[in-house]
């Protein structure tokens, strides 16, 4: 029945091979637990390690600090009740790698069953290890300790977010330290999941970290974005290439605008034609070669018109708004004229496009 | 990214031809609106007035209320036509005063970037009532556009200039 396939399913998972003498603590009155170690993987959408297997927290903490655990497949059964007197927190630098292969299995269990777990977890053996130390230790240390109520479980179920976030970055943590082990002792039962190395495990802080991790990711796309940004390094100096970025923008639309308002008058606009073969094309204006070629002897003077040009809106765009503001009359009508004059002559229309090109 | 910013749709409905379609529309009525060859820097810069605010609202048009900043832009529009007629526009300062407090936090959590987040939200429309996350985002949206508005406005340009 189904007690008893409880039972035979967790005891073809643990390959101890003393099986017959860990069948023997594994009496009928722990089936309840198993039935709800099976059982539990419906109830939430799986992913971590602890969740699946139900455990209260305490017992989950335990037994994953405990070194004796590992010892426990390879050694006799009896060793077990050797360990369950002992819920210490050794020190250990075995521990950290098995705490880095830990959070990785865990890792890797979203949305799994727990029996498709176990075949995931032969490939690396010390996880393994554990996770048969565990399915063998409820049955063992329930006895000791008392059985969980369903409040601590829905709050487990709620934490769980935290949990996944909390697994998966800590293997990138390299710092040990025994006493955040021991907060998340003290912590229990709410805090029932390994925080990464030297972080605090309140939920403000998760909710930073989450915010932090979102903006960086972020500032990755803006940084991709922004030309030369790449090799910036430090938040401040990417901002600042941003917003240099966007004022130049901004400042290129108003002068294009500009620039259109002067030239405009002579055109009639069939430009359909012109639109649809460039809907493909990149911003270097690979449809105006011709352009190109006459780079060479305006270099000097196309920087000097540029400077001027800044030094005019230098003090209307960078420090206003530019959306909402009145623009300043005087500024413009020089700008204007300056525009004109250039406008007039064959020359000084390339002479434009080629400082458009130029300024990007 | 730069190169496609249609890179998602089909491209007959891509952002920069809807962009285009409607700056055109709005430089040929701006053109037929004004008398042609006049060289006084008054209507000049006018004529630019009109083709800038012409271009930002293609744009923002052109990406509707999808974006933030593209909401706020067309308020803005909106507001200032609403001005013009005489009523009373009240509509900038109803966001920013519910966001003070998420704006707050964010200060304390990233203290030494507080003056680039204001600077930049003074650049994007409608940046003073987003958290700094949305403002990344909106920002990266942003510069696409800009760099697409650009992009057009120059090939308008280079082709008034060639066809002289």
């Amino acid at each position: 029945m189904e007690s008893n396939a409880g039972t035979t399913e967790t005891r073809s998972n643990v390959t101890v091979p003393d099986g017959g003498e860990v069948a023997a603590f594994e009496s009928l009155q722990f089936t309840d637990e198993i039935h709800r170690l099976i059982s539990a993987p419906a109830t939430d959408n799986a992913s971590s390690f602890t969740a699946l297997l139900e455990l209260p927290a305490t017992q989950v903490v335990e037994l994953l600090h405990s070194p004796e655990s590992v010892k426990l497949i390879v050694a006799s059964a009896p060793n077990v009740e050797d360990f369950k007197g002992s819920f210490h927190f050794p020190s250990n630098t075995g521990l950290i790698q098995k705490d880095a292969r830990f959070s990785v299995f865990s890792g890797e269990g979203n949305n799994k069953n727990e029996k498709s777990n176990s075949p995931e977890m032969t490939s690396k053996n010390s996880s393994a290890n554990l996770e048969k130390a565990v399915k063998s230790e409820p049955a063992e240390t329930a006895s000791s300790l008392p059985l969980v109520s369903d409040p601590t479980v829905e709050n487990r179920n709620i934490k769980r977010k935290d949990r996944e976030k909390k697994v998966k970055g800590s293997t990138k943590k390299s710092k040990t330290a025994t006493n955040e082990r021991l907060e998340d002792a003290e912590k229990l039962p709410y805090v029932h999941v390994r925080a990464r190395r030297g972080q605090a495990t309140d939920s403000h802080s998760l909710a930073e970290r989450a915010r932090r991790e979102k903006i960086n990711a972020r500032m990755k796309l803006l940084q991709e974005l922004v030309p030369g940004c790449n090799k910036i390094s430090g938040t401040a100096l990417v901002l600042d290439e941003i917003i240099n970025h966007v004022q130049s923008l901004q400042r290129q639309v108003e002068f294009l605008s500009m620039r259109l308002a002067t030239v405009n008058p002579r055109i009639d606009f069939n430009l359909d034609s012109l639109f649809t073969p460039e809907s493909g094309s990149t911003m270097d204006g690979g449809n105006f070669p011709s352009l190109v070629t006459p780079l060479m002897w305006p270099d000097v003077q196309v920087n000097g018109y540029r400077q001027q040009f800044q030094h005019q809106w230098h003090f209307d765009t960078l420090k206003q708004p530019i959306w909402g503001r009145e623009e300043v009359c005087n500024n413009y009508v020089t700008l204007e004229n300056s525009l004109l004059s250039y406008d007039s002559s064959a020359n000084s229309a390339t002479l434009h496009a080629n400082q458009l090109k130029m300024e990007l | 990214m730069m190169n496609t910013p249609q890179q998602v749709k089909n491209p007959s409905t891509s952002l920069k031809s809807r962009f285009i379609t409607r700056f055109l529309g709005a430089l040929t009525k701006i053109n037929a609106e004004d008398p042609i060859s006049s060289p006084s820097p008054t209507r000049i810069f006018q004529r630019y007035r009109r083709i800038k605010v012409a271009s930002n609202k293609s744009m923002a048009y052109s990406v509707r209320s999808r974006r933030i900043w593209s909401r706020a832009m067309l308020s803005r529009f909106r507001s200032r036509r609403s001005a013009f007629s005489g009523r009373r526009s009240s509509v900038k300062t109803t966001n920013c005063t519910t966001i003070n407090v998420t704006i707050n936090e964010n200060k304390t959590a990233k203290g030494g970037l507080d003056m680039q987040t204001d600077e930049l939200r003074e650049l994007v429309p409608g940046g003073e009532a987003m958290d700094v996350c949305n403002l990344l985002d909106e920002t990266a949206h942003y510069i696409k556009c800009l760099t697409t508005q650009v992009q057009v406005m120059r090939k308008i340009v280079d082709f008034c200039h060639l066809s002289k």
